[in-house]
Parts: structure tokens; sequence; C-alpha cells
């Protein structure tokens, strides 16, 4: 008896005190990536966010305080490629409903589906330098598109699609969903993959036509993977469509085209001015952020709304 | 003179026993197709000759030089000897101490046979060397002209018979002129030929960047001129409609496929298209003068890159013995033989030359003063500037007062963004 109240007394504490160890571990398995991610991400954050504040190359940095994001929102070029990248946020209703609508219409057993569904995600691999000199030949003034317009007797759709300012950024927007559109294909198409076939067939059995099992049952479903689909392409088009700007226009005309990414660039890299190069991607980090923690909020409300339920 | 450099023995750390080894970051091969293995060629001979050298060639990127420098400059440490863009790329380097002025080192005598050195002077001293001239000029389509019903051998050399020579062209259903402005270098070259024929001095152009008041002011109308004259020249339709989006390099197709009548190209260009149109129907030209200034009468031709001993060589006499051994005639007539393109030495016999257009070209390289006037702009002012400018003009979207507007705008952020270029470019512009 004496025994045991001398071992069992000690017990609670030890194991509490277990308890709080082990509510630490999962903290040390998190530690590598955390550390790797504050050497690759969080300092050069560091050194971006601090670079902002001088102007000059590096090596010949002069303090300028605020100035930099002063002249950033007084540089009609940067505010040019801040709208011209809200504009392409057009591009991602656009990507997502067609690549939705081909996904549920190839979203069955028929011959050939996987040639099908891999002619649709090739444009998604081609490498962004050949998909810039194809585009440039189809669309330059005079080039093939415009040539087919003639011949289909269309010449009053003529244009100089990437030499014109008011056209060029509907062809870079076009060029944008012309790739994207394999990607979502592919995202949605493993989305409706997983639904519990099941339910469908439960629907159907119930006399539900093709058009209600698509959009009471399908597209329900898979509604996370469109959340998270949209703000991808959102991102996306905010922050990484550089590629296809330097290929098909290099920003031009008299930066018409150009995004806030070419403007960092161009800024960083060929004018050697680091410090407003900096203040741009600050700018830009912080406008991608506002998506990401869109995505987060709507992420932790549905699950909550999950657990409710 | 090759042997005489050659033998001489080497000052310096160069001793007869150790081996002096010089490093060269060398760049000219999309300029001048087939000049590195000219110069891997003149670095064997010279190290033949001087057992006790060894030159290491390392190649650059066009896209990179001037940063690559840049970076080297930082820290002092790199290569012995560097290619770099002729004039403010290479004098902002040397005013901040990185360059050392070859004519330290190269006897007068020497230099004084060398072409454009006033593209890379300052103060009287002369900081790189040229290797070869670029010349930018007019040329023409013999038979589209016939067709027109133009004299073919009769260059317009003036802006009024240029304006109705391409009259009768597009009556005819001829372009008049080819070219390419998506990367925005048809601008810049308008700017390059046509704004300098509006000054008296390049002094103008400097004082109109690095001051404010009056001289900018200046600057501005003249631009504002330059770009009402280019604006009237694309309104009339006298260059291929496509030019928006089509680049310098595909502008110029339409020459050699006969697509425009006349263009404004390079002298390796003019020679390669010779041989597709055949030599006789192919004319060439100065630009027609469209300006009042006294530059207007300077041809167009520049020595483009440059090469230039940096400030922390310890090898420097030996480097400047290399750089003036490539200068040597034989050198230099195995400069033209490999790539056609023109020496810029004065030395370089006009007999090595032969046919008609090569003959014309030289000629016109070599005709006197020439002024490249891109070369005087910063860089960063070339790029934001100059070519989104001209963008302004060609694709219909700005007007010239817009055009001269962005410069002025260009300016100001770069006096902002880059204070210590400006203070470089400032001492520059006083001296000019």
């Amino acid at each position: 008896m004496t025994t045991l109240t001398t071992t069992s007394a000690p017990t609670a504490p030890r194991t509490s005190r277990v308890r709080r160890r082990r509510a630490y571990w999962p903290y040390g398995y998190m530690a590598p990536v955390l550390m790797v991610l504050g050497v690759t991400f969080g300092y050069s954050f560091y050194q971006v966010a601090h670079y902002s504040f001088y102007a000059g190359s590096v090596g010949q940095l002069v303090w300028v305080g605020w100035a930099n994001y002063k002249e950033l929102f007084h540089d009609p070029q940067f505010i040019h490629s801040m709208f011209n990248n809200f504009k392409l946020l057009l591009t991602v209703p656009i990507v997502t409903t067609l690549s939705l609508s081909a996904a549920l219409m190839i979203n069955t057993t028929f011959r050939g589906l996987r040639v099908y569904r891999a002619i649709i995600f090739l444009p998604y691999i081609l490498p962004a330098t050949a998909m810039g000199l194809s585009f440039s030949y189809l669309l330059q003034g005079n080039g093939v598109l415009d040539s087919l317009l003639t011949h289909l007797h269309l010449s009053f759709l003529i244009h100089d699609w990437l030499g014109s300012p008011s056209w060029v950024m509907f062809s870079i927007g076009g060029v944008i969903v012309w790739q994207q559109f394999g990607f979502g294909v592919v995202v949605f198409s493993a989305a409706l993959l997983a639904v519990p076939q099941e339910t469908v067939e439960a629907a159907r059995i119930d006399g539900a036509s093709w058009w209600v099992v698509q959009r009471r049952i399908l597209i329900p479903q898979i509604r996370r993977i469109i959340e998270f689909f949209v703000i991808l392409q959102a991102i996306i088009v905010l922050s990484s469509v550089f590629t296809y700007v330097y290929v098909l226009t290099g920003g031009g005309p008299a930066y018409s085209s150009s995004v806030m990414e070419f403007y960092i660039y161009q800024n960083g890299f060929a004018n050697g001015s680091i410090g407003i190069a900096s203040a741009g991607a600050v700018v830009l980090l912080g406008i991608a952020s506002m998506f990401i923690a869109l995505y987060i909020w709507n992420r932790t409300r549905s699950s909550k709304i999950t657990k409710v339920s | 003179m090759a042997l005489g450099i050659a033998a001489v023995p080497l000052s310096g750390s160069a001793g007869a026993s150790s081996q002096t080894k010089l490093t060269f970051w060398f760049w000219g091969e999309s300029d001048i197709p087939g000049i590195t293995t000219w110069l891997n060629q003149r670095v064997a001979l010279y190290e033949k000759a001087n057992p006790n050298v060894k030159v290491a060639v390392v190649p650059q990127s066009n896209s990179t030089i001037i940063t690559s420098f840049s970076l080297a400059a930082q820290g002092k440490t790199g290569p012995d000897m560097d290619t770099q863009w002729a004039t403010l790329p290479t004098l902002q380097p040397a005013l901040q101490g990185s360059v050392t002025p070859i004519s330290n080192y190269v006897p007068a005598s020497e230099t004084k046979h060398w072409l454009n050195v006033n593209e890379n002077s300052y103060k009287g001293q002369i900081y790189a060397m040229p290797l070869y001239l670029l010349g930018v000029p007019l040329v023409w389509n013999k038979q589209l002209f016939k067709k027109a019903g133009l004299d073919p051998n009769k260059a317009p050399t003036t802006w009024t018979a240029f304006l109705a020579d391409c009259k009768a062209l597009k009556a005819h259903g001829i372009t008049p002129f080819g070219m390419g402005n998506q990367d925005g270098y048809f601008g810049a070259w308008m700017f390059a030929i046509y704004e300098k024929q509006q000054l008296n001095t390049i002094s103008q152009l400097s004082q109109g960047v690095a001051t404010t008041g009056a001289k900018r002011t200046a600057l501005l109308k003249s631009l504002t001129a330059m770009y009402t004259m280019f604006q009237g020249l694309i309104k009339a339709g006298y260059v291929n409609s496509n030019v928006e989006s089509l680049s310098l390099n595909q502008g110029w197709q339409l020459f050699p496929q006969k697509k425009a009548a006349m263009s404004f190209t390079t002298d390796g260009n003019v020679l390669a298209w010779a041989k597709t149109l055949g030599a006789q129907n192919v004319g060439v030209g100065r630009p027609p003068i469209w300006g009042t200034g006294k530059l207007a009468s300077t041809y167009d031709a520049t020595q483009s890159s440059d090469e230039f001993i940096t400030s922390w060589s310890t090898n420097k006499a030996a480097t400047a013995k290399f750089l003036a051994f490539l200068h040597t005639p034989a050198n230099m007539m195995a400069l033209y033989a490999e790539t056609g393109a023109f020496p810029a030495d004065d030395r370089f016999p006009l007999s090595r030359v032969t046919g008609t257009l090569p003959k014309l070209l030289d000629g016109l390289d070599t005709s006197g003063k020439s002024v490249w006037l891109e070369n005087y702009i910063p860089p960063q002012i070339d790029t934001n500037a100059d070519l989104p400018a001209g963008q302004l003009i060609t694709s219909g979207s700005g007007t010239p007062a817009q055009a001269a507007q962005l410069w002025m705008q260009q300016i100001e952020k770069w006096q902002l963004q880059q204070p210590v270029q400006f203070q470089l470019f400032k001492k520059l512009a006083s001296a000019s």
C-alpha cells in the first residue's frame, strides 16, 4: 500500500510532463523545414525589404527611406503594370469556366479519353520560349491569324494583336487562357474522379438529369478544389505572368503590356536599380498575400462549417 | 610592327622566367560573327611569340557585360582587360576608378591610328581601344526604285527627297521603308540618327540630361520635333504596317525579301543582303539629312564595343602590349578577312576591300567624324525612355509631346534611382 502510495503519487506530474514534452515534438519535426524556409524565404524577404529603402546599384547603395514606395505610386509605368495585372484577373473566371466545363464533359469513359486529356494538357507543358515564338508569328501584324482572317473575308477583324496597345493585353490574356486551360482540366478531372460514384448513381436512380447531376452533385462536391483553383489562378496572373509578357511583347509597345513582375525585372536587372525593384516586389508580395489570406480564411471557414454540420 | 611589339620583353611582373597570365573578358560574336575565332588565332600567335605570356579569353554575353563588370569592379577582382559598350558604359566605370586609361601605356604614335577614339576619351585621355567600326547606312533596293519610276542610282540625300521617294514607292504598292520596333530599336535608331542632326554638340544632349532649366527645355523641344517628324513618317504609311510587332531583326528581313524598298541597317547586313539580291541591285548612302544642327553632317558609325585595361590589373603594361598587338596591320587585315567588319584603324589599307559595296561602306565609316548618339545617354535612359518613346510613335498610342515627356520623366527617375551614376554623368557632361 505504502509502495503503491509512494509509486503512484508522482505518476500524474510525470505524465503531464511527458504530455507537455510531446506537445513540443511536432515543432521539433518541423524545425528543419522551418529553418530551410527561414533561410531561403525569410532571409530573402528580409533582404528585399531592406533594399527597398535604398537607391542605386549593389555596392553604391544610398539610404532613401520611403522614397522608393512614394516613387512607385507616382510612376505611371508601375501603376499601369499593376492595372495590367488586375486586367489579367479577368482570365481567372474564363479559365475556370472553360476548364470546368471541359472536365465535366469528359468525365465519362469513352474511346481515346487518355489521348484527349493528354492533348488538352499539352499546352501547359510547352516551353515558354516555343510558345512565345509560335504566338508571335501567329499574332503579329500581317501574321498567321491576320492572313487567315483575310482568307475568310474577315479583314475588318485584322489587328496588330501584339503591336497595338489596345489589343495587346487581350492577346496576352488569350495565351494565358490557352495555356492554363489544360492545367484546369487536369485538376478538375482528378477532383471529379474522387467523387463517390454512389452519390451520382443514387441521383440518377432518383431521375436526376445530366445537367442536375453536374449542378447539384458534382460541382458542389468539388467546390473546394474550384476555390483552390480560382485562388491559385489569381496568384498566377498576379505574380507568375512574367514569361508570357517577356517572350511575347517585352512589355511593349511603350510599357502597354508591362506587368508588376516585368517592372521589377526591368528595374532590378536591366537598370540595376535594386531599390525600386525591391519596393515593387514588396508591393507585389503584399497583393499576392491578400489572395493567400483569402484562401486560408475560406478554407478555415469551410472546415468550421463542416465540423458544425 | 607586330614583330616589334611581340619581341619587346615585358615589363612589370612579367619576368623572363616567370609566366604572366592575362585574363580577357571578351565579347563581340553577336556584333561581328567570327571575331572570337579571330581573337583566338591572335592569342595563339601572341603566345607563340611571347612564351612567357598566357592569355585566357573568357567569353561574355552582350546582355550581361555591364552587370558582370560592375560586380567585378566592386570587389576589384576580375579580368586584366574587358570588353564594354562604347562611351558611357566605359567612361562611367572609368570615372569610378575601375579603368586605367590605355593612353597611359600605349604611345600616341600608336593611338593616333585608332578610329573613333573620341567615343571613349575624357579630359584628353583615351580609356579604351576600338577594334572595329559598325556603320549604319541607308540601304535601298535599286530594282524597286526603278519599278517606282525613281532613279535607281540616286540616294535621297535630303528629307524632302526621301519623302518624295517614299510617296512614289507607296503609289506603286511598294512599302517604302522596312523596319521593326517591337524591341524599340527602330525608335532608338531614329533618335541616334535624327536627334543628333538637330544638335551642334553632344554637350547639348548631355547638359539636357544632367541639368534642369533652359537646357532641359531645349532637349524636350528638340525631342518633340524629332518625334513629330517620326510620327509623320508612320502616319503617311511609309513604314511597314506591322513595324510594332516585328523586332529590329525581323523588320530587316523585309528588305532581302523585296518587301521593302529602303531600310537603315548595319554594314554586315548590307553585304549579306547583297548576296541575296545581287550587289548591283543594292545601293548604300548616308541617311537623308533632316536636321540643321552642326552634327547633321556627321556619319553614324560607332566602334560599338571597346577593350580596356582594368585598374586592378597587376599586368597593365603587358595587357596594353597585347591590346596594341591586336591593332597591328596584319591583325587588322586578318580581322577583316575573318569577319568582313572594317577595322577601326587608319592603317588598314582600302585596297584590301574589294567590291563596290564594301568600298562604299568602308568609305562612309572612315569619312570623318561619326557620332552614334545612343552611346551618350545612360543605359537606363536608353532602356526606359529611348526605346519606349519610339514605340509610342510607331504604335500610334502616344503623341510626340508624350514621347518627349517620357524622356523627362525617366531622366528624373534615373537621377533619383542612380544618384552615384548621376553624379558621374554630371561630371562627364560638364567636361563634354
